[in-house]
């Protein structure tokens, strides 16, 4: 069987599997979930096995005209490249690992067939993505993924947060849409093509783009970045996307599909490094981002929104070491962010599902420690997110933090980012663990009391969070091997090199300690004793607010002052222009015998018209 | 291709004898009624299938000509030809028309068989003028399409439905006036220079008249058509006649009769004067970017939902303006494209509409909500066509967007090749870039208008009595959405189609724009331009005695 041949079956899979769902089994829940069960266990295996035959081999591609209009081709296909395998392999394994969380996640939820449809769904829009060979065939399958994260957001449609959530995301994302799209239709005009391997061979010789240019279209793609990869200022979907069920969390907003942004980064990286201007903003927005989301994260109460403000400020980290050149370190720390944040938000999940609130302090006092599995999935992950040394997020923190530098202030801003990144973790880490019931820390979400369904020791539950736990654990050592798929060669930092970086993540662990973790802690942190800070923490930076009343409240604003010229000027020109004619219609129809004023007025018309036309000739 | 040339009238005159038969049918059966119209709307359907199947994707030029001596005195001639651009405009009121009568089976209980009948001579009118290569007889069926909309909205409308009616019609002749007055100029002026007085499209296009009357001749037709498309701010009749036309009206209104405004500039204004269209396209293009924001913003704004949708319209067809005006293949294919794209999903859409407004009598949106619980099928039915609208990539709206606003941002000539139209459009990329925002905007009002209806939680109580569609209205809906996935996954045959008939719209309009300025005169026979007499020149110019008159 040839490669593109098991590429067929990668990408059909899932589509075959979203059809038969939704259409065939409407009804039949299981065998709905089974049908795309089936297809994502095809999909991860064809994916790992292209994966172990394909990598480090020259790229493969294979694509045909989807849109030919007067001399402009689009081509659809797919393309088989370190990158492409890499995120293929990452997307599938961790698709599969959520759907099997999802049979025991999901199982008494009335759409859950609907909800495995939608996945699958997602699983194809993504990979056709990430497999794409042409800039084309990335930006539709991007909205495509945007459009499946309004459903999975979405999906508990009758709760009105999360349709407001849906929508929210939706369209902040399509904002940066419009910039990716620009960019897209810039590039084509510049180069006469959009297939990404061509692109990227031209960008690296010189004299063939404009400089200004190739400024313009990678700020343009960056803006399609800063909306998909949710950063600054058009990250507050985010948050807000937590609404949907928490195994969409993890795949989508965690794992996936956010850092789609940064893969687009990574295809096109050969191009951005043309652009000195665009680097230098994509690292200050990283950068700002990384720091800014940091800070929310270490206030906010509920699990996932700690994760999801993590998720935020982890792709900025990805983008900075991209931004700072770094092609390995971002794409490397893309690849361990996937699994150690997808096993957090498993884990999250469990324990709320579990106890029946999102709220961390709270689920602590509830006991939550005794699911030993999850908690030890909850450390590991955490010490991985925090850059605890050997773990996976160790490795490809210090290649950032290394690429990073001869950028002295960019570099204050991720040790910065870093340790709070230590602090928020291990805040949740000790809350869970240690809990203090005699601590004075209102619970703001108390656990739901109906909840007795316990399946939380479930196989389904269990083997994906331990099989992403052992891959935190190990895939930090598959550094070398992930940068020899890339065709590049790995950096190995030395220990003095590591230590600042390590000691700024010891430092946030042990100053979460001290606030959270050793017997008779606060467990309030360090922030609400400076009030203001911690109430602007909490509140996000009041971006969302002001958003809404300059955007939300301007768009209204506009569409009610146009509706109102709609009303008041153009259709009253058009109806006293009417009502003119007729008023001139029955008067001079009064003078005949029959009252026929919409003809006179026609008339009227057509001898205004003649009197035009005779001018003309007299003109000439 | 002699017996092929039949097809085209047989076409026109299978609807027109439906129609009366349907008019002799007894007046106590509207089954009968129905049943015989559908029947007859299907042949035609079927029939224009053997036409597309006949037509030869690979010529670019007129085919199944069908040529016969009409009005001797006049020049007039009934001449019918179909090519890349009307072969889709043909099948698009071939294909909606079996839906729209499909539709209306529950909704019109009133007067039935007058209204199936109407149905089917407003199919003729718009096929004919779709189908006419003689200006006259596209005058005339211009002007038949009107009547039976006028009596549609008149007589099965809502309840300002007198107003809405006489509102359109007032606004569609006053501006096609105008245009009988420049047919009629042309008529003189192409008389007067071969001493030939014909009627005919294909002699007219020769005839270059000179530049400063090409602009008058021109802003009278984009008047005509400009009304129709509509381009705002012309577009005021719009929103009150979908709102108070019944379903069928507004699915006519939207999905073929809004097309007439496009198609009469592609298939009239901007051939036969193209210096008129160059140097005016800045203005069209800046008023069709404006309608594409202000339509999108004031749809926001609406509570009754056949009106968002209406508004929907002026910033859906503000991108086939952008499309056309770009003058390159890619532009007008993609505004070609977009008007196909734009007849299914907004009449998917005024169909949806049609659905609920059957069953609960209001189109007030915050009247619905949580409706997906109640009627899932028609949600997903529903949403396709919203997402299509929206302009999704897999959906056939995004082809559309797509390349409208790539020939846009192109028509100035991409790096190395520069392109005739960038002297005559400034800023295209800032053109581009605003028609672009559309695309945040439509996505903005149809999901909020979508999940008005459709999600959140069922609290009013009159919404939990609501049936899902039935199998006669998923009849309805079905080949619509095969459409809207047809085109969004396959564009390739679509825009295979039209490639040649575009690609020689686009050279000829570029060799006639070339043409040197001075008296009129027909293509490649103007006085040579340094004449070395003018004094002996010069005084004939006034009576337009162009050196054409030589070759009759």
């Amino acid at each position: 069987m040839s490669s593109t041949s098991i590429g067929l079956v990668l990408l059909g899979a899932p589509l075959m599997a979203f059809f038969v769902a939704l259409v065939v089994f409407r009804k039949n829940h299981l065998a709905a979930m089974m049908t795309v069960l089936l297809s994502g266990a095809a999909t991860c295996a064809s994916a790992v096995f292209l994966l172990a035959t394909k990598g480090g081999t020259p790229a493969e591609q294979a694509s045909r005209a989807w849109i030919h209009a007067g001399g402009t081709s689009i081509e659809f296909g797919i393309l088989l490249d370190g990158k492409t395998l890499i995120m293929g392999t990452v997307v599938s394994v961790i698709t599969l690992c959520v759907q099997v969380y999802s049979l025991s996640y999901m199982s008494h939820d009335p759409g859950r067939g609907r909800f495995f449809a939608f996945l699958a769904l997602f699983e194809w829009a993504m990979l056709s993505f990430v497999y794409s060979p042409s800039l084309m065939q990335t930006f539709v399958f991007w909205e495509l993924v945007g459009l499946s994260s309004f459903f999975l957001i979405g999906f508990w449609y009758r709760k009105p947060s999360a349709i407001a959530a849906a929508k929210k995301a939706f369209i902040m994302t399509r904002i940066g849409d419009v910039g990716l799209f620009i960019g897209l239709i810039l590039l084509f005009q510049t180069a006469h093509t959009l297939d990404i391997q061509t692109l990227n061979t031209m960008s690296v010789a010189t004299g063939n783009f404009d400089s200004g240019r190739i400024e313009l279209i990678t700020l343009l793609l960056f803006v399609g970045i800063v909306g998909k990869s949710a950063q600054f200022p058009l990250h507050t979907w985010l948050p807000d996307a937590m609404e949907g069920p928490t195994p969409v969390s993890a795949l989508l907003h965690s794992a996936t599909m956010v850092a789609a942004g940064v893969f687009l980064f990574a295809r096109f990286h050969p191009l951005f490094m043309q652009a000195e201007l665009t680097l230098t903003v994509v690292l200050c927005v990283a950068t700002f981002t990384a720091v800014l989301s940091s800070t929310m994260a270490m206030v906010a109460s509920d699990m996932k929104r700690v994760f999801a403000y993590s998720s935020i400020s982890q792709l900025g980290f990805m983008l900075m070491g991209l931004g700072a050149g770094s092609l390995f370190a971002g794409y490397f720390h893309l690849t361990t962010h996937a699994i150690f944040k997808a096993l957090l938000f498993l884990c999250a999940g469990a324990f709320i599902h579990e106890y029946g609130t999102n709220d961390t302090v709270a689920i602590g006092r509830a006991g939550a420690r005794k699911l030993r599995v999850i908690t030890l999935g909850l450390i590991i992950g955490g010490g991985a997110l925090a850059g605890f040394p050997l773990l996976a997020g160790f490795f490809s923190k210090e290649l950032i933090i290394h690429s990073l530098h001869d950028k002295p202030l960019f570099l204050a801003g991720a040790y910065l980012a870093s340790f709070m990144t230590a602090y928020y973790t291990f805040r949740v880490i000790f809350l869970v663990v240690f809990p203090n019931q005699d601590s004075a820390v209102q619970v703001e979400e108390p656990p739901a009391d109906s909840h007795d369904d316990h399946h939380s020791s479930s196989l389904p539950l269990h083997a994906p969070i331990l099989l992403l736990t052992v891959g935190a654990i190990a895939v930090g050592w598959f550094g070398d091997s992930i940068a020899s798929v890339l065709g590049l060669v790995a950096y190995h930092p030395s220990l003095p090199e590591m230590a600042p970086a390590i000691g700024v993540a010891l430092g946030g662990i042990l100053i979460a300690w001290f606030d959270f973790g050793r017997k008779s802690a606060p467990q309030t942190g360090f922030i609400s004793k400076l009030a203001p800070l911690h109430t602007l923490f909490k509140n996000g930076w009041y971006l969302d607010v002001i958003y809404k009343k300059l955007f939300v409240g301007a768009a209204q604003a506009v569409a009610g002052l146009l509706f109102g010229t709609e009303n008041h000027v153009l259709d009253k020109a058009s109806d006293m222009l009417g009502q003119g004619t007729l008023t001139i219609g029955e008067t001079t129809g009064k003078a005949q015998s029959g009252r026929l004023p919409l003809y006179i007025g026609l008339a009227a018309l057509c001898f205004s018209g003649a009197i035009i036309a005779l001018g003309l000739e007299m003109m000439r | 291709m002699t017996g092929a040339s039949a097809l085209l009238p047989a076409l026109l005159a299978l609807p027109l004898i439906g129609a009366i038969l349907v008019m002799l049918l007894p007046k106590e059966e509207p089954g009968l009624a129905r049943g015989v119209s559908l029947g007859v709307s299907i042949a035609t359907l079927a029939l224009s299938l053997v036409i597309l199947g006949l037509y030869d994707t690979k010529i670019a030029s007129m085919q199944m000509v069908f040529d016969k001596e009409w009005i001797p005195g006049l020049g007039a001639r009934f001449k019918l030809g179909i090519d890349g651009i009307s072969i889709f405009m043909v099948l698009l009121t071939t294909f909606l028309m079996p839906i729209i009568l499909l539709s209306s089976y529950k909704a019109v209980t009133s007067k039935v068989r007058e209204f199936c009948a109407l149905l089917l001579i407003l199919e003729v009118g718009m096929l004919g003028a779709f189908l006419a290569l003689d200006l006259f007889l596209f005058y005339v069926f211009w002007e038949i399409m009107l009547i039976p909309m006028y009596l549609l909205i008149g007589i099965w409308g809502g309840q300002k439905r007198i107003y809405a009616s006489i509102k359109f019609v007032i606004y569609t002749m006053a501006g096609s006036l105008l245009m009988l007055v420049a047919i009629f100029y042309l008529y003189a002026q192409y008389g007067s220079v071969t001493g030939e007085y014909t009627l005919e499209l294909s002699l007219l296009n020769r005839l270059v008249l000179p530049r400063d009357v090409q602009m008058y001749c021109f802003a009278a037709f984009a008047l005509a058509f400009a009304i129709k498309v509509p381009l705002f701010p012309l577009h005021t009749w719009l929103p009150d006649a979908h709102v108070q036309a019944p379903t069928a009206g507004s699915v006519v209104l939207a999905g073929v009769l809004l097309k007439f405004g496009i198609y009469g500039f592609l298939r009239f204004a901007m051939p036969l004067f193209p210096y008129g269209a160059a140097e005016l396209a800045p203005y069209m293009a800046y008023l069709a970017a404006a309608g594409i924001v202000y339509g999108a913003f004031v749809a926001f704004a609406q509570s009754d939902v056949k009106k968002l949708v209406a508004y929907s319209s002026v910033s859906h067809l503000g991108f086939c303006m952008i499309g056309i005006f770009a003058m390159n293949t890619q532009g007008i294919e993609g505004s070609i494209y977009a008007m196909i794209s734009h007849g299914l999903t907004t009449s998917g859409l005024f169909l949806a509409i049609g659905v609920v407004y059957e069953r609960r009598h209001t189109r007030e949106m915050s009247e619905y909500g949580g409706i997906w619980k109640q009627m899932p099928v028609f949600a997903g039915l529903f949403l396709i066509c919203m997402l299509g609208s929206v302009g999704l990539p897999g959906l056939s709206g995004f082809v559309g967007e797509f390349l409208t606003i790539f020939g846009m941002f192109i028509s100035g000539g991409t790096a190395g090749e520069p392109s005739f139209w960038a002297e005559f459009m400034p800023h295209p990329m800032l053109l581009g870039a605003v028609a672009t925002s559309g695309v945040i905007f439509g996505a903005i009002y149809l999901l909020y208008m979508f999940q008005k209806m459709m999600f959140g939680p069922l609290d009013n109580p009159k919404n939990k009595e609501l049936k899902d569609v039935s199998w006669r209205e998923i009849a309805v809906f079905t080949p619509l959405v095969i459409g809207i996935f047809a085109m969004g996954l396959f564009p390739k045959p679509f825009l295979q189609t039209m490639d040649p008939t575009v690609d020689q719209f686009v050279t000829r309009f570029e060799a006639k724009l070339a043409e040197p300025d001075g008296p009129a005169h027909i293509m490649g026979q103007a006085a040579v331009a340094p004449t070395p007499e003018p004094a002996q020149v010069e005084p004939h110019a006034g009576h337009n005695h162009a050196p054409g008159e030589a070759a009759h």
